[in-house]
């Protein structure tokens, strides 16, 4: 038996070393995973309530829809976009007669919800032109604006069982 | 804060927003991450290479 016959070794370590078999649990795991992902979406609660509370409150819309990590973390970015905008004294756009433009990145900016009301009515904060930072400011602060408008449209599609 | 410290952050922020938003499996949000924030730093970097030899002009008019 073995080499001189055809038949491999019982003990050769020659050749690649096969993977390791997954333990029962890790394969129960991945089934339960891979059954969540197989199956079919149904739609998690008032789409609108949702799409609302993912305007006023970045991420609050996911947290609503029970998908709490992925609420979190939207907060903290479209927070922390906000936070670096401010910071840099950045634009908040507004509306500006004779300035077509304006009318499209106010819309963009006012995706912050309730952060774009607290900050031009509430706390008074217009921006500064002559900052150092003004143009980077705006960016962010408009950034934030839009990925929170993309955060609404993602809580819509979920309340609506387009989307996991 | 250095202009270039300001890119990264603003391709980090955006890059870890859609990989989150577009993808549910790690694998892939990782993967796109990585595809954004490089592709937005490069690119930036590329961007400002490119015009280094056009004059900088005089300073915009403040309103």
């Amino acid at each position: 038996m073995g080499a001189a016959d055809g038949s491999p070794p019982a003990s050769a370590p020659a050749g690649p070393q096969a993977p390791a078999p997954p333990s029962r649990e890790a394969s129960a795991a991945e089934g339960a995973a891979a059954a969540e992902r197989a199956a079919p979406l149904e739609p998690r609660g008032n789409p609108y309530l949702a799409a609302l509370l993912a305007w006023v409150v970045p991420g609050l819309g996911h947290v609503y829809l029970g998908r709490w990590l992925r609420g979190v973390a939207f907060c903290v970015l479209v927070a922390t976009a906000a936070v670096v905008g401010v910071s840099l004294d950045g634009k908040l756009w507004r509306p500006v007669a004779g300035k077509p433009l304006s009318y499209l990145a106010t819309p963009g900016a006012m995706g912050l919800g309730a952060g774009y009301f607290v900050l031009r009515t509430g706390m008074g904060y217009r921006g500064d032109v002559t900052a150092a930072g003004y143009e980077y400011g705006s960016a962010f602060l408009l950034t934030a604006g839009l990925m929170n408008v993309l955060l609404v449209l993602d809580a819509w599609d979920v309340s609506r069982g387009r989307k996991r | 804060m250095s202009h270039f410290l300001l890119l990264v952050l603003y391709a980090f922020l955006v890059s870890v927003f859609f990989a989150l938003l577009w993808r549910s499996e790690r694998p892939d949000r990782v993967r796109l991450f990585l595809q954004m924030f490089l592709g937005l730093v490069v690119g930036g970097l590329a961007v400002a290479w490119l015009m280094f030899p056009f004059p900088s002009g005089p300073p915009a008019p403040f309103s």
